[in-house]
């Protein structure tokens, strides 16, 4: 048996190959002539066993069977085997624990040029709202846009944005987006709704198309949204060539008209308005909401801000106004008039400075009605400061207020040189001049009337919602044997249309558009639309007697015929820089036509009586076209901290007239409407005024969310009330005569700060410029307190914020960017009106003080103040929160169980707690919307401001590969990039040449609740107000 | 004392007051006080049980929506992340620190008359520390991670925070609640052993003698008992002072408005007994009426416990009084405008119920009619926990409601499931406690026994004790 042929393998307690020695490996060599013992030729070894240890081997090899071979084989002895037994039952338990979601993934079997999977890619494109467009900068994540900025190479916005801006990728995810194209089966039947497809419908224009062409297109009608898009005007153009007497029209609800009439009666030409208030040392808001965060504005916001902060620099801002806009919030002075007493005041402030001005003497100008002693007393004292400052002051007018008082405005700048300086003027960039609905409607009615109009394309958005109820607008489409609708949901417009069409989002459509000032960008899509959506100019182009070009074909054919040679070149840099390069038109300086507008001022001004009415724009759903823009709807109004709804607002002193409270409902009745809202009292609102902001009450969208609805109470957001339903085409504006009576019913109103008082608390300071050189309030509000502890000394970068309330306007910008940034759920109505259990990271505390109809506004940004010494973080009993050796205060999701004890503790209250599962019953469309940098908070977590930790470690990251230290402005945070004023700064404290060093070192600098000592790394710089003492 | 029974009851050598009603042998002690775990549950007790069953399934209900769905089904806000729930847990922690107290403390200082409501002291106060100990574990936000407050070996190497009162609330409340278990099992084995002898069938038997644990009544065992129920005893007496302290430092430590107080622990301390003694007494009064316990349950064990419901009022109101002093003298208006708040503000009504019934309503025990008046003691009993609920009520959601900054000034309304809750906890006290006081010895049994002879030894010979002459 000694030359077993099937050896076995060597068993287990022998020395096993691993741990052979190395000097016996080179054994081999000095015993390769050894004959080996099966005799054959070569030696051939079974093992390497065999070969080292050869007699070993055959010791091994004499046994039939390996050792132990006979034994019983040692299994489980009892104790093991119950042990197995229990601890089999209890993971058999523990697979039951989670089920895990089958997700297949999809890798790239190509990689996209440029992608790195897991790095942001970001685009630079533009979007236009009301044809004024914004650069925007837009961060894509495997192909998804998920964070929209502004393009900081744009001279226009300079890098910041609105709170419509940032809601971008939300809205681009909107489940309740028009999804297909469909038809009603015939005209006459219109309840009778067929789907379709785009392609039926471009080959029946195309087929119609040259039955039109034969009168030279007759009966086209075009009903479009404003735009200044040059390839769009192109097209337009080329439409209107093959159908020469088809008309375009434009529609916009809230619109330029009344700005650009007031232009043509001052100087004769039609002109838009825009501002730079960085120059302006006087300004005077007549109505104006300058600071309102529109692409026309962001400009003149940024230009403000940079007067808040040094107080050397301080401008000063008069806001003459009937509700409390954010510029009237912002203002150093502010006087309360009812809408209609505004113009009276432009009068009277044009007469006074009638005597002082060169070029404005000539002017008579009749206020139509006698001032109070207060308005007169502003009117000389504004006067006097305008006349003090030529070419650095500024008269502003809001949109609604009628022509006249622009071209009053507009005749004290051209008079006080300001033209040019801080007023400057442009010519129309939009393809139609006016777009108010009386500047087509009665046109187009005449014609439909008399049975001319054979197709009606309507791009403009929702017309039949968004105007005056004594316009029927529906009626008008109905007639229409041919309506095609292109709007962005099934809408109101959609129902009555014979064609609706879904339009293509911003972000998934080729185009151009131009900002105030005609800078042009190239808008170009972050994503292939995502359903079966058209934009306008695929929609114009199927007009045309050519063949179908894709629109990046068009927008390019379109571009290079303007460039000629080097286009390529030049395409390139458009798409990166996100501009178009020599498209700015210059401001123009046109003479004042002093003859028309005497004309204008010699009709008397139109006299409001009883209770007047406004039409304000809302700061969350603009005109009604964002309604279903979660993120802004649950944003609170930047005043009224209100979510969700709109609501009359009325001055307290009205609301104590009239017998009502917040929540009553009142019936408003006004030119032969009525409609019920809830009352929602606003301190700083004129007497006998009532502002309703527009865009609400959308039967079709109640614009709800379908959360977690437990123990019957559903969550749904509120519809709010439809103003359009009591505004004529004769008052866009605002109306008087109004009868207002409580209705005797309550409706809730969901606010996100109840309180407008400080209680007399030192929690936000404001002085006058006077007060504070005499003695700053914020002196005990700063520097370090006595502790019995040791000093912890912080090494390395020391992470920090500074926010200055004097620039902060309240827009809100901040925190839709903070929603979009860092997956901030919302959370609907109910659950804000009945639990505050808003999610916001980040919320701007709005105080009011002194008189409540002349009350001084402070607006407090709180977010997570990053405490050194945190109370958050010594009362969490599992550690979830601690503070880095860089100054962050973190929060651990994975150890947080949820006690809430940190958010009990935290003197801010701005940790957030997921009271349900928030994100559990996402749309699978909006978790596109997720940022991957952040984690998606599970229920029961506590959440709150990381000073965006991610956009630190990825610029860490950065940084570390090429080997150097962050720089100083590298890391900007959400809130801090979206702010159109730049009110928040962030830094590293160890950086002695960081802007957020100086402003922690700044005079008016100071930490809420020092006297807790927490030790903050958000600093905050006071609020150093300029009043004019005359009116003091 | 001119009680006509005084010649013949068993008589306390220091007081001159019936502790026993009437004369009683060994025998007709254990008949009369294990007469009802025999007999058939009444129509009375079947319908209260069925009551108290409902509660529990409303608890049940409660409990899974709250699994279910999450924090957010309770009324709970930003700021008031503690709210109905955390006040159960206080209300229920301060009820369960009576038992302890007499079984304990006045054991140590040997008071005689809590033999005969001692063992029904500590059941309660297992039972309310059970319905306390729900709360904390169901109002975190992910209580299947709850463990994580455990200092246990993981493999994140990670430990509770030690500096969190939260983790001293752990670590006090399980303590207590097993050093209580512990004390109350190990009083009831003798018992065990006397119901087991008495067992008229051999389920009965069987199940008290496993109860029992083998208890032979030998002088060995009795040694034992005694120095192990001495040792527990003085083990426990502690835990009755530091758990209402660390439940208290959860909201000492902190800084809110109203909560950071350094009167909190004795004042807190003195509530928890307040109320404790007072749900001693709503139940007793019901209790010695329906077992049959009313000879060894007597007056004078009520009067005494209203007298200690008198003092502890007082502790509690001086406690009040301070609270609203300091926050004057030390002209910090956050904490002034707290307390103005809960005087004047929305829920100013619990804020005057706490006062009433906290500081007013015990006043009453002045008098010894009142303080031996049944159905006042029941009413007052009743209303001091009501009081003491309106307190935690006023200390925990009042102070979050109105705390630093102004625009976080919140309301708060509870939900059903926070109602569900604490309807629910008070069913499954209620149910534990009828189950008790039928299938326990729910009397001290042996100690009872023991008490008897003692006073019937003292009244032969009261020469024996030098005191008794100079009383």
């Amino acid at each position: 048996m000694s030359d077993s042929r099937f050896p076995l393998p060597v068993l287990g307690d022998e020395k096993s190959s691993a741990s052979v020695e190395p000097e016996v490996v080179s054994a081999p060599q000095s015993e390769a002539t050894t004959v080996p013992d099966h005799g054959y030729h070569k030696s051939y070894w079974r093992s390497l066993e065999q070969k080292l240890n050869p007699e070993k081997y055959k010791s091994l090899n004499a046994r039939e069977f390996p050792p132990n071979y006979f034994d019983v084989p040692k299994g489980v002895d009892r104790r093991e085997f119950i042990g197995l037994l229990g601890a089999s039952m209890a993971l058999a338990g523990l697979t039951a624990c989670s089920e895990k979601p089958v997700e297949p993934i999809l890798a790239y079997t190509k990689n996209p040029e440029h992608m790195v999977v897991g790095d942001p890619l970001h685009y630079a494109t533009a979007w236009s709202l009301r044809g004024v467009g914004t650069g925007l900068l837009v961060t894509a994540r495997e192909g998804r846009p998920v964070k929209v900025e502004g393009n900081p190479e744009h001279p226009v916005n300079k890098g910041s944005t609105g709170a419509y801006d940032q809601a971008l990728t939300i809205s681009l995810y909107d489940p309740k987006r028009g999804q297909h194209v469909r038809r009603t089966a015939s005209a006459t039947k219109p309840g009778d709704i067929v789907t379709a497809s785009w392609r039926t419908l471009r080959e029946q224009l195309v087929t119609q198309g040259a039955e039109w062409a034969k009168d030279g297109g007759e009966g086209l009608r075009f009903l479009m949204e404003p735009s200044s898009s040059p390839s769009g005007g192109d097209l337009r153009e080329k439409v209107l060539k093959r159908f020469p007497k088809a008309k375009f029209y434009a529609h916009a609800q809230l619109n330029h008209d009344n700005a650009i009439q007031g232009a043509e009666l001052a100087f004769g030409t039609a002109l838009h308005p825009s501002y730079a208030l960085e120059d302006a040392d006087v300004v005077v808001a007549l109505d104006a909401d300058l600071l309102e965060p529109l692409p026309e504005n962001l400009g003149a916001t940024r230009g403000w801000g940079e007067r808040r902060s040094e107080l050397s620099k301080l401008n000063r801002v008069y806001a003459i106004e009937s509700r409390l806009s954010i510029t009237g919030a912002s203002a150093d002075q502010r006087l309360r008039l009812k809408p209609s007493e505004i113009e009276g005041f432009a009068r009277a402030l044009l007469a006074e400075l009638g005597g002082s001005v060169a070029g404005l003497n000539g002017l008579s100008a009749q206020p139509g009605r006698t001032l109070s002693d207060t308005e007169q007393k502003w009117v000389k004292a504004i006067a006097r400061d305008l006349a003090g400052k030529p070419s650095r002051s500024l008269v502003a007018v809001g949109e609604t207020q009628p022509p006249v008082v622009h071209a009053i405005a507009y005749a004290i700048n051209s008079a006080l040189g300001n033209v040019g300086t801080t007023l400057q003027l442009h010519p129309v960039l939009t393809h139609e001049k006016y777009s108010s609905v009386g500047t087509w409607y009665p046109e187009l009615k005449e014609d439909v009337d008399a049975g001319k109009v054979k197709a009606l394309v309507i791009t403009a958005w929702n017309p039949v919602y968004a105007s005056p109820f004594d316009l029927d607008v529906a009626g008008l489409i109905k007639k229409v044997p041919l309506s095609i609708y292109l709007g962005s949901h099934d809408d109101e417009t959609a129902k009555v249309a014979t064609w609706y069409l879904p339009a293509q989002h911003t972000l998934e459509t080729w185009g151009d558009t131009r900002a105030v000032d005609g800078t042009a960008s190239i808008i170009q899509p972050l994503i292939r639309p995502l359903f079966d959506g058209q934009s306008e100019h695929d929609l114009l182009s199927a007009f045309l007697d050519a063949p179908e070009q894709t629109a990046y074909d068009r927008l390019r054919a379109f571009w290079s015929g303007k460039v000629g040679l080097g286009f390529d070149a030049k395409w390139e840099t458009w798409l990166s820089t996100g501009l178009i390069d020599g498209q700015t038109v210059p401001a123009q300086r046109p003479a004042l036509n002093a003859r028309g507008l005497s004309q204008a001022l010699a009709t008397a001004p139109a006299q409001g009586s009883g209770v007047e009415l406004a039409f304000v724009p809302d700061y969350r759903v603009f005109d009604g076209r964002f309604a279903n823009v979660t993120w802004l709807q649950e944003m609170p109004d930047p005043i009224t901290k209100l979510t969700w709804d709109n609501a009359a607002m009325m001055s307290p002193g009205m609301a104590k007239k009239l017998g009502v409270d917040r929540e009553s409902v009142i019936a408003i009745s006004v030119n032969g409407q009525t409609l019920e809202a809830p009352v929602l009292p606003v301190p700083g609102y004129a007497d006998d005024f009532i502002a309703l902001p527009v865009g609400y009450g959308r039967e079709l969208f109640p614009s709800g969310l379908p959360l977690g609805g437990v123990l019957g109470n559903p969550v749904n957001g509120g519809t709010g009330f439809n103003a359009y339903a009591l505004q004529t085409s004769a008052a866009l504006g605002f109306v008087s005569g109004a009868q207002v009576k409580a209705a005797g019913k309550t409706y809730d109103l969901a606010l996100t700060q109840d309180h407008w008082t400080m209680e007399g608390r030192e929690v936000s300071f404001s002085q006058t410029l006077a007060e504070f050189k005499k003695e700053p309030a914020v002196e005990e509000s700063r520097g370090p307190l006595p502790t019995l502890l040791a000093p912890v000394v912080y090494e390395g970068y020391q992470w920090a914020m500074g926010v200055d309330t004097n620039r902060c306007t309240g827009c809100s910008a901040c925190v839709v960017a903070c929603v979009a940034e860092n997956n901030i759920p919302v959370v609907g109505k109910h659950q804000i009106h009945r639990f505050n259990r808003e999610m916001h990271w980040m919320r701007i505390d709005r105080y009011f003080a002194g008189d409540e109809n002349e009350p001084e506004v402070i607006n407090q940004p709180m977010m997570c103040q990053h405490c050194e010494a945190a109370p958050c973080e010594y009362v969490c009993p599992v550690n979830a929160t601690t503070t880095s050796d860089e100054g962050l205060n973190e929060m651990v999701y994975n150890r947080c169980i949820g006690t809430r004890y940190c958010s009990n503790n935290c003197p801010y209250k701005v940790r957030r707690f997921n009271y349900l599962h928030w994100n559990g019953e996402k749309p699978a469309l909006e978790q596109m919307a997720m940022n991957p940098d952040v984690t998606v908070r599970a229920r029961g977590v506590m959440e709150k401001c990381t000073y965006c930790v991610q956009r630190i470690e990825r610029t860490r990251i950065k940084a570390r590969t090429e080997g150097r230290p962050i720089k100083e402005g590298e890391i900007v945070t959400a809130c801090q990039q979206a702010c159109p004023t730049h009110a928040i700064s962030f830094g590293t404290l160890s950086d002695q040449n960081s802007e957020t060093l100086a402003w922690h070192k700044d005079e008016r600098r100071y930490d809420v609740l020092h006297e807790l000592n927490t030790r903050p790394r958000t600093a905050y710089l006071m609020r150093v107000t300029n009043p004019n003492p005359e009116l003091a | 004392m001119a009680d006509p029974h005084a010649a013949t009851a068993a008589m306390d050598p220091l007081e001159p007051v019936p502790l026993i009603i009437g004369q009683y042998t060994d025998a007709t002690l254990t008949q009369s006080l294990f007469g009802h775990v025999w007999a058939k549950p009444t129509k009375g007790w079947l319908i209260m049980f069925a009551l108290s069953l409902m509660g529990t399934g409303i608890l049940g209900i409660s409990v899974v929506i709250t699994l279910g769905w999450g924090i957010g089904t309770w009324g709970n806000t930003i700021p008031m992340g503690w709210a109905w729930g955390i006040v159960n847990f206080v209300w229920w922690v301060g009820i369960g620190h009576a038992g302890t107290l007499i079984s304990a403390i006045l054991f140590l200082f040997q008071q005689k008359w809590r033999t005969a409501i001692n063992r029904f002291a500590e059941a309660m106060t297992i039972f309310a520390v059970m319905c306390a100990g729900l709360f904390p574990a169901l109002h975190t936000g992910r209580p299947w991670f709850d463990y994580f407050l455990f200092p246990y070996p993981s493999d994140t190497l990670l430990w509770p925070q030690f500096k969190s009162p939260l983790t001293w609330d752990v670590f006090a409340v399980s303590t207590y609640f097993t050093v209580s278990l512990l004390f109350w099992y190990l009083g009831l084995i003798p018992d065990f052993a006397a119901l087991r002898d008495a067992s008229t069938n051999k389920a009965r038997r069987l199940v008290y003698g496993m109860l029992s644990l083998g208890w032979r009544g030998s002088g060995r065992h009795w040694n034992d008992y005694k120095s192990a129920y001495l040792l527990l005893a003085g083990l426990a007496t502690p835990l009755v002072l530091s758990v209402h302290t660390i439940v208290s430092f959860d909201f000492a430590v902190s800084l809110l408005p109203g909560w950071h107080t350094t009167i909190f622990p004795p004042y807190f301390v003195a509530g928890a007994v307040f109320s404790g003694f007072a749900m001693v007494v709503t139940w007793l009064v019901p209790a010695r009426q329906f077992c049959g316990l009313k000879h060894v349950i007597t007056l004078r064990h009520l009067e005494n416990m209203n007298k200690i419901i008198m003092l502890t009022g007082m502790l509690v109101a001086y406690g009040y009084m301070m609270e609203h002093f300091i926050a004057w003298y030390s002209g910090n208006v956050p904490e002034w405008d707290q307390f103005y708040d809960r005087a004047t503000g929305n829920f100013r009504a619990i804020y005057w119920t706490m006062m009433f019934c906290n500081v007013v309503l015990p006043q009453v025990y002045w008098f010894k009619k009142a303080r031996t008046s049944i159905p006042i003691m029941f009413v007052v009993s009743i209303l001091v926990n009501v009081g003491m609920w309106s307190e935690r009520f006023v200390i925990f959601v009042i102070s979050l409601h109105h705390s630093f900054l102004p625009s976080m000034f919140k309301d708060y309304v509870p939900t059903l499931v926070d109602v569900g809750l604490l309807v629910g906890t008070i069913g499954m006290f209620s149910m534990l406690m009828l189950l008790f006081l039928k299938f326990f010895p729910a009397i001290a049994v042996s100690e009872v026994k023991e008490l008897n002879h003692e006073l019937a030894h003292a009244h032969v010979r009261p020469e024996a004790n030098p005191r008794q002459s100079g009383a």
